[in-house]
C-alpha cells in the first residue's frame, strides 16, 4: 500500500485535468514596464497567506494525514507479524489477534485518509476561491492599473490556473506533513527490527531518490519542450475550425487541411521523442527500486540467517522498504508543487501589486441631482493631446471631431480617469478630476466607448446596468431613444433574451444600439458617448440622432464622432488636429466653410 | 501516479467556445442546435479496429513485450519467498549468491521490457491518435458551412480541442499505465494461481467489493464531473466577461455586481469540485475495505495451507507480498476505468464527423467563364422560419460593382451568403460566369466567389502563412504584393518581425482593422473571380471604415464585386445600387437614376444628405452639391486620399491634411 495516488493527483488526474484545467492560450507572459510592484504583496506572502487562511484545515488535515500514513506504515509490520506468530506457529487464535489488528487498523486508515483528504482539497479549494476573489476585485477596482498591459486571457489564466495551484499549498503540505510521519514511523520499525538493516533502508532511498532524479530531469526537461510541441497541434486545429467560415470564405481548406497534416505530423514526431524518454526514464526508476529491494531482502536473509532478526522481521522489512519509496515520493511531489506554486504566487502578487492607474481622489462631487455637469478640459496634454482646451457647459450637446484615433482615445481616457493628463488639467463643475474619488466621478460621468462591451446578462439588464434601480422611465426612453426597443423586438424573448457573452449573438450595429441604451439609461449628468452608431445603418442612425437631444435634455453630452447624422444636432462641434482644438462652431457652418471638417465628416 | 501526470495545455483550445457547448442545446436566437453526430459503439469500434489494422504488428509487439516485462517482474516476490525458505530451512548465506543474482536480473530486464514497452504502446497510441485527428479535420475543414453553423461553431472546436485532449491523455498517461496495470493483475492472479489455486480463490473474494465499488463510483462521477465542466466554465466565462469588459464595469460602476457574480461562480464551482473530491475519496476508501478482505484472505489461506503442509511459510510469504503489490495496480486500473470510459466517448464523437460524407463533387468539369452573376427567382428561408429572400432576381455582370443596400433584416447578407455558396438557397437557381452552381460544386464555387465577412480571423502563426492560406505557392514578393494593393504593407512591415511576425492567438495581437486589411490581402491573394463583402468596415470606428472601404475598393479592382453597404456613400460609389426590402428588390440603378427616381433609396439619400447638411442649413457655399459625384470619389479616393493607413493603424500620425 505504498504510492496510492493523493486524492489531488488521482481527482486531477480524473477531473481537475480533464476539466478545470482551463484551456487557454498560453499567452506570452507580458513583461511589466516600469512597474515596481510597490507597497503590495510579494510571492512569498501571497503563499504564506494563502496556507495562513486555511490554518485550522491545515493541522487537522496533518494530524489525520499523519495518522493515516502511520498506519499505512504499520500494514506491512501487521503482515510479518502474522506471519511470525501466526501461520510459522499455526495458532489459530494469533491469527484472529491478528486479523483483528489488522481489521483495526484498515478501518482507522481509511477513515483517516478520507477525512485528511476530503479537509485538505478543501482547504486547497477554498484558498484558490479566495484568491480568485481578491484578484477579481482588483483587477475590476475602480482606480484599474492591474489590467493595464494585461490580456483578459492572461489575467483569466492567472485567476484560474495559478490561483489553483497556489490554492494547492494548502492541500500539499498536509501531505507533505503525513509523509514525514509515515517516514518516521517507518524509520523507528524498522530501527527497531534491526538497526543495521534499518539504516540500510533509511540512508539507502535518498539517493536512490536521488539518483532517479538526475535521471529523469533532463528527460523530463526534454519530454516537456516536447510535450508542448506535440500540444500545438491541437492548438492549429482548433484555431483553423474557428476560422472556418474565412477558410470557406477563399476557398483554402485544401490548403489548411495540408497546413494541419504537417503540423500533425511533427507534432506526432515529438510526441514519440517525448514518450521515448519518458519510457526510458520509467524503466530506469523500475529497474533501480527492483534493485533496491533485491538489496534490502539480501541483507535481512543474511541478518536473519544469523539470527539477528526473525523471519517475520525479514518479511517486514521487505515490505517497510517498498512502502517507504511512497513517502519518499510524496515529499519529492509536494516539493515540486510548491515550486511550481511559488512561480504562481509571484505571478499573482504581480497583479495584487500593480499600482493604481489614478490616484483615489478623496473628494465626492456633487451628486447628479445637485452638480450642474460642466466639464473643463485646460490644456491637457496626453499622448496624442498636445494641449487641449475644451469647454463642454452644463446641459450642452457638443461634438468632438478627430480624425486621429488616438486622439479620440486619449480624450476618453482622460475624461474617464482611465489615465490622468500628462499636463494640463480636466475639471468638474470647477474641481480638478484629480482630487475626486474615480468610482464617485463615474456617477456623474460616463464615458462610453464605442465598443463597448455587453454582458452575458438578459438585453433588459444590459440596458438597466447603470441606471438608478427606481428609473423605469429612465431605462424605457433610453431603449425607444436608441431604437434598442427594435432591437429586442426581434429576440425571442423580446428584452429578457439573455445576450451571448459579449453580445455576440447580436449584429454589431445591435449591440451598437444596445451598448446606447445602456449609456442613455444610466442618465449621469455627464455623458461622453464615442461613435456610438458606426454600425448602425443610416437610416437608424438619423432616427437616434433625432431623439438623442430630446432624451439628454438639460444634460451635459458630449458627442466624439464623424458622423454627420449625430453632428448635426449638437450645439457645437469642435475639431481636434494634430493634438490641439484647431476649429470650432455650429456643425451647419463648419461643412460651409471648413474644407477640412467637410472631409472629415462627409467623406 | 506521480505528479508528472499532470499534463501541459494546449497552446490555443478556445474555453468559451467549449463552454459555450457545453451550457446547453438551445442557442441565444432560440432554435435547438443540430449537434453534429456521434459514431455510435459499432461505428465506432469498426472505426479504431481499421486503424489498428495497419498498425497490427505494431499492437502484437507493444502487447508482447508487455506481457514479458510485466511476468519477469512478477518473479521477484516469489524470490524473495525463496529466500524466506532459505532462511527457514538454515541454509547458509553462499545459497543467497543464487537469489540476489536472479533478484538484480530481475529488475534489470523487467526495466528494460517496461521502458520498450511503454515505448511501443505510446507508439500505437499516438500513431493512432495522429490519424484520427487528421482524419478529423480533413472531414470538418470540408462539412458543409450550413451544417456546421447549425450545430454551432463551438460543437466542431470543442470536438477538436476537449475530445482531442482527453484521448491524448488517455493515450499518453491513462493507456500505459491501464495496460500495466491490468496485465500485473493478470499475472499476479496467475501466479497466485501457480502457487496454490486456493490463494487465487482468495484473492478473488476482494472482487465481489471492488465491482460495487466502481459501479457507485461511476454512477456518482460521471453527472458530477458534468457538472465540475459546466461550474468551471461558467466561472472562466464570467472571468473573461468581466476582464474583458473591465472599462465598461468601471464606467457603469458594475464593480460589486460583477465582483458577486465572480463569487457565485468561483464559489459553486469550489462547491462541485468539493462534491467531486468526496466521491473519489470515498471510492478509494471503499477500496480499503476490499483491500483488507482480500489480505485477511490471504493470511487466512496461507495460515491453513501451511498447517495442513500444502505449502510452505515462503510460499505463504509470497502469496501475501503478492496480493500486497496488487493494492496500487488495482486502484490504478479501476480508477482509469473511467478514463477510458470518456476516450471512448470523446473517440466517438471525433469519428461521428470523420465518418460523414464528404461534400457533392462537381457534377460536370465547367468551369465559371466570367465573373457574371446571375440570380433567377431565389428564394430562402432559415429552417422553418419566415421567408427571408423571396423571389430575388439579380444580374451582375463580370467586373460590375453591386451594391446590396436596406434595413436590418432586409435579406442581404441572406443573398451575400446564398450566393457565395455558404447557404443552399430554397428555391431558385444561381449561376457564376453562365454555369449552375449546382454543376459547380461547393468547391467550384469557393474557388470563384471570395465572401469577406464582419467576422474576421487572424490564423496563429507567422502573418505570411495567414496570407498564403490563400495561396499556398505565393512569393513573399506576391505577399508583399498582395499588401501593398491593399495599403497594408506599411503596417505589416512595421510589425515587430514584418512579414514573419506571428499574429493570431497566443501571438501579436492585431486590431480589428488591421485583421480586414488582411482578409482583403487575402481576397487579393485568392484573385477570385467574383467578391462578396459584408459589412466588413463595419466594427472598425468611423475612421478606420473610411480607410478599408479605401482598400476594399482597391482589392475589387479587375473582379466582380458584390458588396453590402452600410455606408451610403458605398452605395454612391457602386455602378449600381440594388434596395432590397423584406426580401425582395425593391428597386435597382445606378445611384443617380435611383435618387431621381424618388423611390425608397432617395429617401435614404435624402435622410443621409440631410443630416450632412443639417436639417435647415442654407445651400452650401460652394455650387457643388455637398455629396461628391459617385465617379469623382472612386478616383479621388484612390489618388489622393489623405486618409491613409497609418490614421488607423498608427494612431500618432498627424491630422489630415488639407486641399
Amino acid at each position: 500500500m505504498d504510492s496510492r495516488p493523493t486524492p489531488a493527483e488521482t481527482f486531477e488526474h480524473g477531473m481537475d485535468d480533464r476539466f478545470l484545467r482551463v484551456a487557454l492560450p498560453n499567452f506570452p507572459q507580458l513583461r511589466m514596464e516600469g512597474h515596481m510592484p510597490v507597497g503590495g504583496p510579494t510571492g512569498g506572502l501571497v503563499l504564506r497567506r494563502a496556507i495562513r487562511g486555511q490554518r485550522r484545515r491545515v493541522v487537522s488535515a496533518s494530524l489525520l494525514g499523519m495518522t493515516h500514513q502511520g498506519c499505512e506504515a504499520l500494514v506491512p509490520v501487521v503482515i510479518g507479524a502474522a506471519i511470525d506468530t501466526a501461520v510459522a506457529t499455526g495458532s489459530a487464535q494469533s491469527l484472529l489477534r491478528w486479523l483483528l489488528v489488522l481489521g483495526v487498523l484498515f478501518l482507522v486508515l481509511s477513515t483517516c485518509y478520507r477525512t485528511s483528504a476530503r479537509i485538505a482539497e478543501g482547504a486547497g479549494e477554498h484558498a484558490a476561491h479566495r484568491l480568485r476573489l481578491e484578484l477579481g476585485a482588483r483587477v475590476l477596482d475602480p482606480r484599474g492599473g492591474a489590467d493595464a498591459n494585461r490580456l483578459p486571457g492572461a489575467l483569466t489564466s492567472i485567476a484560474t490556473n495559478d490561483a489553483r495551484r497556489v490554492g494547492s499549498v494548502a492541500t500539499v503540505l498536509p501531505y507533505g506533513c503525513a509523509a514525514i510521519a509515515a517516514l518516521t514511523v517507518s524509520a523507528v520499525a524498522l530501527l527497531r527490527i534491526s538497526v543495521p538493516l534499518g539504516l540500510l533502508v533509511l540512508l539507502g532511498i535518498p539517493p536512490l531518490l536521488w539518483l532517479g532524479h538526475r535521471i529523469s530531469r533532463p528527460l523530463e526537461r526534454r519530454s516537456e519542450a516536447e510535450q508542448e510541441s506535440a500540444a500545438h497541434a491541437s492548438g492549429v486545429a482548433a484555431d483553423l475550425v474557428s476560422g472556418l467560415r474565412v477558410l470557406k470564405g477563399m476557398g483554402a481548406e485544401a490548403a489548411a487541411v495540408a497546413r494541419y497534416r504537417t503540423t500533425s505530423q511533427d507534432s506526432l514526431a515529438a510526441a514519440l521523442r517525448a514518450a521515448r524518454s519518458r519510457a526510458g526514464h520509467e524503466g530506469a526508476l523500475l529497474a533501480l527500486t527492483g534493485v533496491f529491494i533485491a538489496a534490502i531482502g539480501i541483507a535481512g536473509a543474511y541478518l536473519a540467517m544469523d539470527g539477528s532478526i526473525s523471519v517475520g522481521d525479514l518479511v517486514a522489512a521487505v515490505g517497510l522498504a517498498q512502502f517507504l519509496l511512497g513517502p519518499f515520493q510524496l515529499l519529492a511531489y509536494s516539493n515540486a508543487e510548491f515550486a511550481q506554486a511559488r512561480a504562481s504566487a509571484r505571478r499573482i502578487a504581480e497583479v495584487l501589486a500593480s499600482p493604481a492607474a489614478v490616484d483615489g481622489g478623496e473628494r465626492q462631487p456633487d451628486g447628479p441631482d445637485t452638480g450642474a455637469g460642466h466639464l473643463r478640459l485646460r490644456d491637457v496634454r496626453l499622448g496624442a493631446l498636445r494641449g487641449v482646451d475644451l469647454d463642454f457647459p452644463a446641459g450642452s450637446l457638443t461634438g468632438v471631431v478627430t480624425r486621429d484615433p488616438a486622439a479620440a482615445h486619449d480624450l476618453l481616457l482622460a475624461l474617464a480617469r482611465e489615465t490622468d493628463p500628462a499636463g494640463g488639467r480636466v475639471e468638474l463643475d470647477g474641481v480638478p478630476l484629480t482630487e475626486l474619488d474615480p468610482d464617485r466621478l463615474r456617477r456623474t460621468v460616463l464615458v462610453a466607448h464605442h465598443d463597448a462591451d455587453l454582458f452575458e446578462a438578459s438585453l433588459l439588464d444590459n440596458v438597466r446596468a447603470g441606471a438608478a434601480d427606481s428609473a423605469a422611465d429612465a431605462v424605457d426612453a433610453a431603449l425607444a431613444a436608441s431604437t434598442a426597443d427594435e432591437v429586442a423586438a426581434l429576440l425571442p424573448d423580446g428584452a429578457d433574451t439573455v445576450l451571448a457573452e459579449r453580445g455576440r449573438s447580436l449584429s454589431g450595429g445591435q449591440r451598437q444600439r444596445v451598448a446606447l441604451a445602456r449609456a442613455l439609461a444610466a442618465d449621469r449628468a455627464v455623458l461622453v458617448l464615442h461613435d456610438p452608431t458606426t454600425a448602425v445603418d443610416t437610416v437608424t442612425e438619423s432616427r437616434i440622432a433625432a431623439r438623442l437631444r430630446e432624451v439628454r435634455r438639460g444634460r451635459t453630452t458630449v458627442l466624439i464622432t464623424t458622423s454627420p447624422a449625430l453632428l448635426a444636432e449638437t450645439d457645437r462641434v469642435v475639431v481636434l488636429d494634430g493634438g490641439t482644438v484647431a476649429a470650432a462652431g455650429a456643425h451647419t457652418e463648419l461643412v460651409t466653410t471648413d474644407e477640412a471638417y467637410r472631409t472629415a465628416v462627409l467623406a | 501516479m506521480t505528479a508528472a501526470h499532470e499534463d501541459r495545455t494546449g497552446p490555443a483550445e478556445p474555453g468559451t467556445e467549449r463552454d459555450r457547448d457545453m451550457s446547453g442545446t438551445s442557442t441565444h436566437d432560440g432554435t435547438d442546435r443540430a449537434l453534429l453526430p456521434t459514431a455510435g459503439g459499432a461505428e465506432s469500434r469498426a472505426a479504431l479496429r481499421t486503424i489498428l489494422h495497419g498498425h497490427r504488428l505494431l499492437a502484437a509487439g507493444a502487447v508482447l513485450v508487455l506481457v514479458v516485462g510485466t511476468g519477469i517482474g512478477l518473479l521477484t516476490a516469489p524470490l524473495l519467498g525463496h529466500v524466506v525458505d532459505l532462511v527457514v530451512d538454515q541454509e547458509g548465506p553462499r545459497a543467497l549468491t543464487l537469489p540476489l543474482v536472479l533478484l538484480v536480473a530481475v529488475a534489470l530486464a523487467r526495466g528494460a521490457a517496461g521502458a520498450a514497452g511503454s515505448a511501443l504502446v505510446a507508439r500505437l497510441g499516438e500513431t493512432v491518435l495522429a490519424a484520427v485527428r487528421e482524419r478529423f479535420i480533413e472531414r470538418a475543414l470540408r462539412l458543409p458551412l450550413e451544417r456546421v453553423e447549425a450545430a454551432g461553431s463551438g460543437d466542431l472546436v470543442s470536438r477538436v480541442t476537449s475530445d482531442v485532449a482527453v484521448i491524448a491523455k488517455s493515450v499518453r498517461q491513462a493507456l500505459p499505465e491501464f495496460t500495466r496495470s491490468a496485465l500485473t493483475i493478470l499475472l499476479t492472479l496467475v501466479g497466485l494461481a501457480v502457487l496454490d489455486w486456493r490463494f487465487l480463490l482468495a484473492a478473488l473474494l476482494a472482487v465481489p467489493v471492488q465491482v460495487l465499488s466502481v459501479r457507485w463510483y461511476l454512477r456518482r462521477a460521471a453527472p458530477v464531473y458534468a457538472e465540475h465542466r459546466v461550474a468551471t466554465g461558467a466561472l472562466q466565462h464570467q472571468l473573461l466577461d468581466s476582464i474583458g469588459g473591465v472599462r465598461t464595469v468601471r464606467a457603469f460602476r458594475l464593480n460589486e455586481r460583477h465582483t458577486g457574480l465572480l463569487a457565485d461562480r468561483s464559489g459553486a464551482a469550489r462547491d462541485v469540485a468539493l462534491r467531486g473530491l468526496h466521491i473519489v475519496t470515498g471510492f478509494f476508501s471503499r477500496l480499503n475495505l476490499a483491500e483488507y478482505i482480500g489480505l485477511a484472505a490471504m493470511l487466512g489461506t496461507g495460515f491453513l495451507l501451511v498447517r495442513n503442509g500444502s505449502v510452505s511459510i515462503g510460499t505463504a510469504t509470497a502469496a501475501a507480498l503478492y496480493f500486497h503489490s496488487l493494492f496500487n495496480p488495482v486502484n490504478a486500473a479501476l480508477f482509469l476505468l473511467d478514463d477510458a470510459q470518456s476516450a471512448g466517448a470523446s473517440f466517438a464523437r471525433l469519428i461521428g464527423v470523420a465518418n460523414l460524407p464528404a461534400e457533392p463533387a462537381p457534377r460536370s468539369g465547367s468551369v465559371p467563364a466570367d465573373g457574371s452573376v446571375k440570380v433567377t427567382g431565389l428564394g430562402h428561408a432559415y429552417a422553418d422560419g419566415p421567408p427571408v429572400l423571396s423571389g430575388v432576381d439579380l444580374d451582375v455582370h463580370s467586373g460590375e460593382r453591386v451594391a446590396l443596400v436596406g434595413a436590418s433584416g432586409a435579406g442581404k447578407t441572406t443573398l451575400a451568403k446564398v450566393v457565395a455558396g455558404v447557404h443552399t438557397p430554397a428555391s431558385g437557381t444561381i449561376s457564376l460566369g453562365g454555369v449552375d452552381v449546382r454543376e459547380l460544386g461547393p468547391e467550384g464555387v469557393r474557388r470563384a466567389v471570395t465572401l469577406i465577412s464582419q467576422e474576421v480571423h487572424v490564423f496563429a502563426g507567422p502573418l505570411a502563412e495567414d496570407l498564403r492560406l490563400a495561396r499556398p505557392e505565393a512569393s513573399d514578393a506576391e505577399l508583399r504584393g498582395a499588401l501593398d494593393a491593399v495599403g497594408a504593407l506599411e503596417w505589416a512591415e512595421a510589425l515587430p518581425d514584418g512579414l514573419a511576425t506571428v499574429v493570431g492567438e497566443g501571438g501579436h495581437r492585431l486590431t480589428v482593422a488591421q485583421a480586414q486589411h488582411l482578409a482583403l490581402a487575402r481576397l487579393v491573394l485568392a484573385d477570385p473571380p467574383v467578391a462578396i463583402l459584408d459589412e466588413a468596415t463595419a466594427d472598425a470606428g468611423s475612421a478606420g471604415a473610411r480607410v478599408l472601404e479605401e482598400a476594399a475598393a482597391r482589392a475589387l479592382v479587375g473582379r466582380t464585386g458584390l458588396l453590402v453597404a452600410h455606408r451610403l456613400p458605398q452605395a454612391a460609389a457602386a455602378d449600381r445600387v440594388v434596395v432590397l426590402d423584406g426580401g425582395r428588390v425593391v428597386e435597382t440603378g445606378t445611384h443617380d437614376e435611383l435618387v431621381a427616381a424618388g423611390g425608397r433609396y432617395a429617401a435614404l439619400w435624402s435622410a443621409w444628405s440631410n443630416s450632412r447638411r443639417s436639417a435647415d442649413a442654407p445651400a452650401p457655399a460652394s455650387a457643388e452639391p455637398t455629396p461628391v459625384p459617385p465617379a469623382d470619389r472612386t478616383q479621388a479616393g484612390a489618388a489622393d486620399d489623405h486618409l491613409s493607413a497609418d490614421a488607423v493603424i498608427r494612431p500618432a500620425a498627424g491630422g489630415p491634411g488639407r486641399r
